[in-house]
């Protein structure tokens, strides 16, 4: 099974680094969505099929907190998994978002780490090593 | 300028380049000040249990590596706005970074977004702190030949607990 991932962070360069960090761990991908902030994140998760979203916090217009917490109120979107990837350090608001059922990565991160959370959440996992080409 | 300050600002900047940009960094004790006429600055600016900013200037030849590094492409593959948000970004991670190795896991910080600043005068504002308060710690870096520079700027008092651990 191939994951719908949607991608929600306001730098692109992080994006297309979260993107790839994803297909180099092995991740069987299927469509990539991806949004600058919350509030487009939401709109893209209301018209397309996704199973994994992974989301910053610290974004304009729409922060990645108020994000996870419309997505846990709306019955259509409440129970896709979440990762939180940031460069937040506070353990009193990672255990925030804990609570709204999100896992949590600081950034700067390892492809590794990112392979080992989205297997333990989705249950679909990458290879250990990279398909070779 | 405290030492202990200064190891964790260059521990926090050496693990973020290397982690996010493949780049590896050494650090240069009695270097002079950055060359103004060839960098480029980003800065970005907190508030919590103190607040300050975070000034990072790098030699403008290392940009396009840095930018190309985190993308996974070539260096002539990317484009001037792809290379200064992969330095606001950069700046962003050593930023979300350093702050809970001074204040402690617990504290909480608001962060704001990162800017670039360009030419030579804004810059020189900006690491020079026209107020005549000077930075809480610097680190200067060597990066593939070319120069990177770390300033850090602290309104408020550092918690004690930084220093006695």
């Amino acid at each position: 099974m191939a994951l719908n991932v949607l991608i929600v962070d306001d730098s692109g360069v992080m994006r297309a680094m979260i993107k790839k960090t994803m297909l180099m761990s092995g991740l069987p991908l299927g469509e990539v969505y991806q949004a600058g902030n919350g509030k487009d994140g939401l709109e893209i998760l209301n018209q397309n099929w996704i199973d994994l979203v992974v989301v910053d916090i610290n974004m304009p217009v729409m922060n990645g907190e108020e994000m996870l917490s419309q997505m846990r109120e709306n019955p259509g979107t409440k129970d896709i998994p979440v990762v939180v990837i940031s460069t937040e350090g506070s353990q009193t608001r990672i255990e925030r978002l804990i609570k709204k059922g999100a896992s949590f990565i600081q950034k700067p991160f390892s492809p590794e780490l990112i392979r080992d959370i989205v297997k333990e959440i989705t249950g679909i996992g990458g290879d250990d090593e990279p398909p070779v080409k | 300028m405290n030492h202990r300050l200064n190891d964790v600002l260059f521990n926090v900047a050496e693990e973020t380049l290397e982690k996010l940009a493949f780049m590896f960094v050494s650090r240069e004790y009695d270097r002079e000040d950055i060359d103004y006429d060839s960098i480029v600055a980003a800065s970005i600016s907190f508030s919590g249990p103190f607040s300050g900013n975070l000034v990072l200037t790098i030699s403008t030849n290392c940009v396009p590596e840095l930018s190309a590094n985190m993308l996974g492409v070539e260096e002539d593959e990317t484009t001037p706005d792809q290379q200064d948000d992969a330095l606001k970004e950069t700046l962003n991670v050593i930023c979300g970074n350093i702050l809970p190795a001074i204040a402690g896991k617990k504290a909480v910080f608001n962060i704001t977004a990162p800017f670039i600043v360009n030419g030579m005068e804004d810059i020189k504002k900006a690491v020079e702190k026209v107020d005549g308060k000077g930075p809480a710690s610097v680190v200067r870096m060597e990066m593939d030949g070319e120069q990177c520079d770390i300033f850090l700027y602290i309104d408020g008092e550092i918690p004690e607990d930084f220093f006695n651990d």
